[in-house]
């Protein structure tokens, strides 16, 4: 292994490349050895990790795809890429991709700009700092069989609390079931209800690691607060706004549990009534475990983890640009 | 232990004590907010309770009333009495432990690796965590059921918690936070005084990275927690996890709402306890890191 | 200090998974125990049994420890049939499924799709267990395609109609006994008496139009596939579509509340008096008792007529999986708790309707009533409904799916505004996707 290698401030203090290469010490080779083997032990227990229980099912996957294959057979017949043409011609996969980008257009932009306001409120000096911190976290305790029966029964659309109160006053009750954008909006106000909390904490962590001083220059060179907010903050944030945003797009386009828990038809995964809010991975799921047909569902899995790469590679260009400074490192 | 740390980050006294009227209506508008977004985020949980509270009767009522009933204890009774909630409680304590202790650790580690050392494929590998969070997880269940199936941890907690003893998300979590506020002057520092690389870890990142590792527990431990379908299909009824315990009181065609909520409602005051104890962290760890430098 | 927190906390975990570690090294070692299917009846071992919902096992369980020391027995009990027919799944495709199984009715369709991992229990059960012991269409039900018997009968849910009589009354009809069984004898009867309730009341008939339509289908001698070829056959049973017909036109004549089953608005419906009528298998009076709750007892009542004689929603079997080390003690206990003595004692416990010819016949099953609905005896005539049941329609691969993601969803979308004949073509296209 070369010596450019080791990050030039991590390396020990070595004798001058100049010189003959002379004996080194003990301490010193270990120090070497500790500098060039010690990132790979940090991140080994993730990857062995991953090869015992993440490969396996990645390529299990990947193999049936190939496959005509039932849930339950041994084995399956070979088809190729079969699976991979019915699925680009099969309009029930569009529409449920058109619904899953639908329902995360509506969750995930909202959400992150709610959460880096939220975080930069929080971030104030303020009475009961930790109060508020822990209650903007309320919504993720919640477990999925309350979350389920509390919007069911707040979006019902005969009984539910909402269109109640709309009628109250005097507007027209919603048909949170089968108009598909409203389906739509009622699984983002899901979404967001449980996780806007969540992304704040992240963006938070991430504000209060500024160092003062770097704002405090700032208001001595009189940029207001909003200027602060944008050429200061921001991009200081960077880092912390590409991971929220990565991962809220991964997040959001396999989203499974809100549509789930929203169908009226408990344990149904059609998304209603004419798949009007069915998201890609539940359709993946009924593909799988309800019609059977593991190698169709597992080419579904594997188109549906393309699109996410290429809309997460997207993102996550736009979220660089966005946050830019002159700063090199990611 | 903390007494090397952080003294990157220094609060200097200036620019307080300018606080005039347009300040003091902008705290008004900040509380405000601040109040409208908590109640919309609790007024669900606070529902639930009512439910749990009184009957499902309520659930038929156009507009429900908005004090809790008497009838929660009753509720909570009949909850101790359909499912083992102490034993279910137990085991998901230990996962949910276990769980977040090593997806701490074992996060906080690559992510100082994959944010502050040098080594061949550090990108690549990097990107290759990253992309393992795009694969949708549904159908892996029956591979992993094989594959666990095959090690036999099947009926065992191990079962439920290897296949989160460290996750792609803590990791690239970490490793975003700790490319922010660990500056590499501190490492360069600390290498120079002969510091070895775990104990760079242990005493410069580590005390850094604080806050972020204990949003990362609590999430970690939140999610092991309300974890359902994979611990129902791994474990056995004798040694069941929270959730999949009070799957129970979905028994029969007519579920009594008020009864499950009531076991929800049971179940959500640990993790309450747990949010509000590593919430203080998150505040703590950065005051502290100031003062003690 | 923190220092001592951390550490005691690392203490604390370490300890806790020694503790759960020497718990599972107890279960493995019980596990091991099994040795094959040529043990002796007296040796011991251990069985394994899932159920969903309430089977009413409980007690029964612990008898048949009590009566055969040697074997011990672990109940795994689920809630809701959906995660627990996904987890069953999950295990017969790892190969560790529990030794006996609950298979649900509306799941038969797909386990005996995949007979081959099912033990025949007419070979491997006891050979005093013989199909005389059920109702025949009970046991014909379970029967693969290669005559393999993939589960004994454990409870049914024959089909009655239950209604409104004070709506009814208050509508101007007749509610006398022999009106209402004329009223429900056929399906044209029945739609009839829909619409002169809708008429006088200007309210929806009954709560949705899947839970009759599923009903009209189950009734066909022939169903959404094909027996000879295990083809799709929606497209050219006339008898489906001309039930589809009849549905969508009711629905269209304001007959349904356009409620889906089993969804909190559903259950709503019940109190708000949505609709006066319900398709209602013997399970179904403990649902409409729950949700309507105690200030409608005595408004709901319950027939023994039917809409075209009789028909059968629900009810299970217990299976005996290939992967079962030790399948004859398996089919033992199964064929034990499927015995009428113990089926009578489940229906005592949880109100599960015994499929066992002599357990119909049993004084403490006929006598039983119900208070809720005008102290009728509903034990007699839920028995009299089982026996007008007819010979058991074939059930093909996807047939469960069919009903619920193809012509269920259509028929919804039919009562939120779509035309009868898109409907149709929805539930065709869908229907098609699932069986290819």
């Amino acid at each position: 292994m070369s010596e450019t290698l080791a990050r030039p401030v991590s390396r020990p203090p070595a004798p001058p490349p100049a010189r003959p290469p002379t004996r080194l010490t003990f301490r010193q080779r270990l120090s070497i050895a500790d500098v060039k083997v010690s990132p790979y032990l940090y991140i080994a227990p993730f990857f062995i990790l991953f090869g015992i229980v993440g490969l396996f099912p990645l390529l299990f996957t990947a193999y049936t795809s190939l496959f005509d294959w039932e849930l339950l057979d041994e084995t399956g017949r070979f088809i190729g890429l079969e699976n991979y043409a019915e699925l680009l011609g099969d309009d029930q996969f569009w529409k449920t991709l058109t619904n899953t980008v639908s329902i995360f257009v509506l969750s995930s932009g909202p959400q992150i700009v709610v959460a880096v306001l939220l975080a930069a409120m929080l971030n104030t000096k303020l009475r009961a700092t930790t109060g508020w911190r822990v209650g903007v976290l309320i919504p993720y305790v919640a477990s999925l069989v309350a979350v389920g029966i509390i919007f069911g029964n707040l979006f019902g659309v005969q009984y539910g609390l909402i269109n109640s109160i709309l009628e109250t006053l005097g507007l027209d009750r919603v048909n949170w079931q089968n108009d598909r954008f409203a389906s739509h909006v009622a699984i983002a106000i899901m979404v967001n209800w449980r996780w806007t909390g969540y992304n704040t904490l992240i963006v938070l962590a991430a504000m209060q690691a500024i160092p003062r001083d770097l704002i405090e220059a700032a208001v001595i060179d009189g940029a207001n607060a909003v200027r602060r907010f944008f050429s200061v903050v921001l991009p200081l944030l960077r880092p912390t706004l590409i991971f929220v945003v990565v991962t809220s797009t991964i997040g959001g386009l396999q989203i499974f549990t809100e549509p789930r828990v929203f169908t009226e038809l408990p344990g149904s995964s059609n998304g209603g009534a004419e798949n009007q809010f069915q998201t890609v991975t539940l359709y993946l799921y009924q593909a799988g475990f309800e019609t059977g047909d593991l190698g169709y569902a597992s080419a579904i899995a594997w188109v549906l983890f393309l699109v996410i790469i290429i809309i997460a590679v997207i993102n996550f260009l736009l979220t660089k640009r966005i946050a830019s400074t002159g700063e090199a490192d990611r | 232990m903390t007494a090397l740390s952080v003294p990157f980050r220094r609060r200097t006294p200036a620019s307080r004590g300018r606080r005039g009227f347009a300040d003091r209506r902008a705290r008004f508008w900040i509380y405000g907010l601040l109040t409208a977004f908590l109640l919309g985020s609790a007024f669900p949980l606070y529902w639930s309770f009512l439910v749990a509270s009184r009957d499902n009767s309520i659930l038929t009522e156009k507009i429900p009333p908005m004090l809790p009933g008497g009838n929660f204890l009753d509720n909570a009774a009949r909850v101790f009495d359909t499912v083992p909630f102490w034993k279910a409680m137990g085991n998901s304590l230990i996962v949910g432990g276990v769980v977040t202790f090593t997806t701490v650790l074992f996060s906080t580690l690559a992510g100082f690796a994959f944010a502050k050392l040098r080594f061949r494929g550090r990108n690549a590998l990097f990107v290759f965590v990253v992309a393992t969070l795009a694969v949708p997880t549904q159908l892996g269940i029956i591979p992993l059921y094989i594959a666990m199936a095959d090690y036999g941890w099947t009926g065992t907690l191990w079962a439920v918690m290897v296949p989160n003893l460290v996750t792609a998300i803590g990791v690239f979590w970490m490793r975003q936070y700790t490319v922010q506020v660990v500056p590499y002057e501190l490492i360069e520092a600390a290498r120079v005084d002969g510091c070895s690389m775990i104990r760079v870890y242990w005493h410069v990142c580590l005390p850094a990275v604080r806050p972020a590792a204990a949003f990362l527990a609590m999430f970690t431990f939140m999610m092991s927690w309300n974890d359902f379908m994979w611990p129902l299909i791994v474990l056995t009824p004798d040694n069941p996890t929270i959730q999949v315990a009070l799957e129970k009181l979905q028994a029969g065609y007519y579920v009594d709402y008020s009864l499950v909520l009531a076991g929800t409602t049971l179940a959500t005051i640990p993790i309450l306890i747990i949010l509000i104890l590593l919430g203080r962290q998150i505040v703590a760890g950065i005051m502290q890191g100031a003062v003690k430098g | 200090m923190r220092q001592l927190l951390i550490r005691a906390f690392t203490g604390a975990i370490a300890l806790a998974t020694v503790g759960a570690m020497t718990a599972c090294g107890g279960d493995e070692g019980g596990g091991s125990a099994n040795t094959g299917s040529t043990t002796p009846s007296n040796e011991p071992v251990e069985l394994t049994i899932a159920t969903f919902g309430e089977f009413g096992y409980e007690d029964l369980l612990i008898e048949y420890h009590n009566l055969h020391p040697n074997v011990t027995i672990k109940h795994n009990k689920v809630a809701q049939g959906g995660p627990f027919f996904t987890a069953l799944q999950t295990k017969l495709r790892g190969g560790q499924a529990e030794c006996i199984v609950g298979i649900e009715e509306g799941h038969l369709s797909e386990h005996l799709k995949n007979a081959q991992l099912f033990n025949n229990l007419e070979e491997i059960g006891p050979k005093d267990v013989t199909k005389d012991r059920w109702l025949s269409w009970k046991y014909e039900a379970a029967k693969a395609k290669n005559g393999s018997l993939i589960g004994y009968g454990t409870d049914i849910g024959p089909l009655a109609m239950a209604y409104r009589k004070d709506l009814l009354e208050a509508a101007g009809m007749k509610t006398d006994d022999a009106s209402i069984k004329s009223m429900f004898a056929t399906w044209d009867s029945f739609f009839a008496a829909g619409d002169q309730y809708v008429k006088a009341t200007g309210k929806p008939w009954f709560d949705s139009a899947s839970q009759v339509f599923n009903a009209m289908v189950n009734q066909l001698p022939n169903g959404y596939i094909n027996k000879s070829d295990d083809q799709l056959a929606i497209e050219s049973n006339a008898d489906i579509k001309k039930a589809w017909d009849q549905v969508t036109a009711a629905v269209a004549r304001g007959q349904s509340a356009k409620l889906t089953a089993f969804s909190p608005e559903w259950q709503n419906g019940f109190k708000a008096a949505a609709f006066a009528t319900k398709t209602a298998p013997a399970w179904m009076l403990g649902v409409i008792e729950g949700n309507a709750g105690p200030e409608n007892a005595g408004k709901w009542a319950v027939t023994d007529a039917f809409p075209n004689g009789g028909g059968n929603w629900g009810g299970s079997y217990l299976g005996v999986p290939k992967s079962c080390k030790t399948p004859q003690q398996a089919a033992e206990l199964a064929a034990w708790l499927t015995a009428p003595e113990q089926q009578l004692k489940a229906f005592k416990a949880k109100k599960t309707f015994p499929s066992q010819v002599k357990a119909l016949e049993s004084p403490d099953l006929l006598n039983s009533t119900s208070e809720y609905f005008g102290g009728i005896k509903v034990g007699e005539l839920y028995a009299n409904m089982a026996r007008k049941v007819g010979p058991p329609q074939y059930k093909g691969p996807g047939d469960a799916s069919i009903q619920e993601n193809a012509t269920s969803p259509a028929l919804q979308a039919v009562e939120q505004g779509k035309s009868a004949e898109e409907g149709w073509q929805q539930a065709v296209d869908a229907a098609k996707k699932i069986v290819k």
